[in-house]
């Protein structure tokens, strides 16, 4: 499918011709404009193993994804029966990447996924313990497969080259190579950096591997707005 | 320090490169987005604990305040502020700034941070108008809601900005808060309260208000269920 | 009265220079700052309209800046980050969402009662403005603008409309947004605006509604 990114690095959508018969899958409440021919089918937002089981597990991930990660627990595919244009948006506003996945794997915050191509399938990584303590939740979406990928953020999208040891606070990560090892911790300055530094948990990665971050945090904002609100 | 912003203007981040060991970077709370885990981070107080205690916490502030130093050259911190809006860097050389206190992000440990500044005392504030005097000399990185739109004031034509704009404005300007419109106005418009701006100098406003995001998202809260 | 547009697309801020005398109206708390010599007042537009206008969301009231004895300078912005742009009424109306309006020339007539959109329904508060008669309106986006063109029919997300010229050119028809009530439902698209005809739409690329939401819903709760 052909694609395009614009408005970026605030206000990003992602445009997209598909052919007779093509789908692309996305996140609910994504799609800002489409032509007549296209259907929308929503489904849960795991992958489309069949069967009693397949559902079973796709209602467990898409149940974990929506208490941890805030997220929808459906996703829609779009499917078009002519030749068909779709413009898409994720709900905050920020930019758009598209990473072609060729039978890899990658970590994402599960806020960060907008929309992918055929091929792609998503399963849960767990963090640790200590992720349950993050107001941001720590579960981490692997997306796995052959296909076309576009993750979203809150802000603009930066890549970050990891060559020994990095932290990144965990409202801050959009997504991560699977090459790197991570370790979700507080964030140091003692108890008192922990309970009043502002900064939530942040997750330490060490190794070879590309981070990509992001440049607003939801967390952030939130704390911002409540203190101006009556 | 060196300092590279990203994005700017839009939602930015900057990136902050420490050039030797020792160097540190005091940082408003929840600014960090990532660094180098060399970097070391320390939390503290604003203005000790008992002075924070009294305090009440408006308008954008926040009790605590981060310092980060260096243990080597060129370990890197990525800063980025909480609202969405722009940065601005700028390098203080002896010099006397007021900030609304939502629009500090960081400073130079070299610069001082008078938080209990009262120049605004006296007046029906509203909430969110809390002020801090910033001087001496080092790095200050501001941030805003929305641009920073930079209004030069020659000292003939006076200038009034909404104060919920302001982000900061240098300390040699008249400044004379009021309500705008009669009393009906204040209520019932929207605008609240004005500063008026006389003299030479330069003020810089945000191009969004705070409290209108406040205002908008008001209505999409849930409500608190009672516990009767 | 000219109006410029700064800080595009992200933060935008319009400049308005009013001659002497001159005056625009603007939304409450549009008003970013002005030279002294611009007063202002707030005009009730007759209790009825405002009524009406209070119920659809819209703020009861709207404020007039006018500049008192020498030209003057009014600093406009609406409450959420993103785009502007002027809207010239005097070559045909426009239709605007009501959210995306932030200031118009006093010589502008704006109508809330607009036939067959009862059922438009972009989130809470939010309904069609008719912009008609003589000179500008600045309309707000959240979100970057783009104007998209309509070759027959389009379908777009009703919280993303900004504006779209009152000409007869477009027609329009809100209808669920997947086959059945239950998938739109579950889509999270819900409704969505059928445009057939030849023109363009002017669309905010971020969903004011599904924003305020999704952050809402992080927020402590108020009092009831």
């Amino acid at each position: 499918m052909q694609h395009a990114v614009k408005h970026g690095p605030s206000f990003s959508t992602l445009t997209v011709q598909l052919a007779a018969g093509e789908t692309i899958t996305a996140e609910s409440d994504a799609m800002i404009t489409r032509t007549a021919d296209v259907s929308i089918e929503p489904r849960l937002n795991a992958s489309r193993s069949g069967g009693v089981w397949g559902t079973i597990k796709a209602l467990f991930i898409a149940l974990i994804r929506k208490i941890f990660g805030g997220e929808t627990m459906f996703v829609n595919d779009f499917t078009a029966s002519q030749a068909a244009e779709i413009r898409l948006a994720p709900v905050m506003s920020g930019h758009i990447v598209h990473r072609r996945l060729e039978n890899e794997r990658i970590l994402l915050q599960p806020g960060s996924y907008l929309a992918s191509g055929a091929g792609l399938s998503m399963r849960l990584q767990w963090a640790g313990l200590r992720g349950l303590l993050s107001k941001e939740g720590i579960v981490f979406v692997e997306i796995s497969g052959t296909g076309d990928l576009f993750m979203t953020a809150y802000g603009g999208i930066q890549p970050i080259e990891v060559d020994g040891s990095f932290v990144v606070d965990n409202g801050h990560i959009v997504a991560f190579e699977t090459g790197l090892d991570f370790k979700i911790t507080t964030p140091g300055g003692g108890m008192l950096g922990f309970f009043g530094s502002g900064e939530g948990l942040v997750c330490n990665f060490t190794g070879k591997g590309t981070v990509w971050i992001q440049s607003r945090n939801t967390g952030a904002l939130v704390d911002w707005i409540t203190r101006l609100l009556p | 320090m060196k300092h590279e912003f990203v994005d700017k203007p839009d939602f930015g981040m900057v990136l902050i490169t420490f050039e030797a060991a020792g160097e540190s970077l005091t940082v408003e709370s929840g600014a960090m987005v990532a660094r180098d885990d060399a970097v070391e981070m320390t939390t503290k107080m604003k203005g000790g604990l008992l002075s924070a205690a009294k305090r009440k916490v408006l308008g954008g502030e926040s009790l605590f305040l981060n310092t980060f130093t260096a243990s080597a050259a060129g370990q890197r911190l990525y800063l980025a502020p909480s609202p969405e809006g722009d940065l601005e860097q700028m390098t203080l050389n002896d010099e006397e700034y007021i900030l609304q206190s939502g629009s500090f992000m960081a400073a130079s440990p070299t610069l001082t941070l008078d938080t209990k500044w009262a120049g605004f005392k006296g007046f029906f504030s509203g909430e969110g108008l809390f002020f801090l005097k910033v001087f001496g000399s080092g790095e200050l990185f501001l941030n805003s809601y929305g641009g920073i739109h930079k209004i030069e004031l020659d000292g003939v034509r006076p200038y009034t900005l909404d104060t919920s704009h302001i982000v900061a404005f240098t300390s040699g300007l008249d400044f004379n808060i009021r309500k705008i419109g009669n009393m009906k106005s204040l209520f019932f418009s929207g605008e609240g309260l004005v500063c008026e701006f006389q003299g030479k100098g330069t003020l810089w406003a945000q191009t969004r208000n705070p409290g209108a995001l406040a205002g908008f998202l008001h209505r999409f809260r849930r409500v608190e269920r009672n516990t009767n | 009265m000219n109006i410029d547009v700064l800080y595009r697309p992200a933060h935008s801020m319009a400049r308005v220079e009013l001659s002497p005398g001159e005056a625009i109206e603007a939304e409450a708390g549009a008003m970013m700052g002005t030279t002294t010599n611009v007063e202002m007042t707030t005009s009730v537009g007759g209790i009825k309209k405002g009524l009406k206008r209070l119920f659809g969301g819209e703020t009861l009231f709207r404020n007039t800046f006018r500049a008192v004895g020498s030209s003057g300078e009014v600093l406009l912005a609406p409450s959420l980050c993103g785009d502007m742009t002027v809207l010239d009424v005097s070559s045909g109306g426009w239709f605007l969402q009501s959210g995306a309006y932030v200031a118009s020339s006093d010589t502008v007539d704006l109508n809330t009662k607009v036939g067959g959109f009862k059922s438009f329904f972009a989130g809470p508060g939010f309904f069609i403005l008719n912009a008609t008669g003589q000179g500008s309106v600045l309309v707000g986006a959240f979100g970057a603008l783009e104007e998209v063109k309509v070759d027959g029919e389009l379908i777009i997300d009703t919280g993303h409309i900004v504006a779209w010229k009152a000409d007869g050119k477009l027609e329009y028809k809100v209808e669920k947004a997947a086959r059945t009530w239950w998938k739109s439902l579950l889509s999270g698209e819900v409704l969505a605006c059928r445009f057939t005809g030849q023109g363009s739409v002017w669309i905010q690329t971020r969903n004011p509604s599904s924003y305020g939401r999704k952050v809402g819903l992080m927020l402590p709760p108020k009092k009831g």
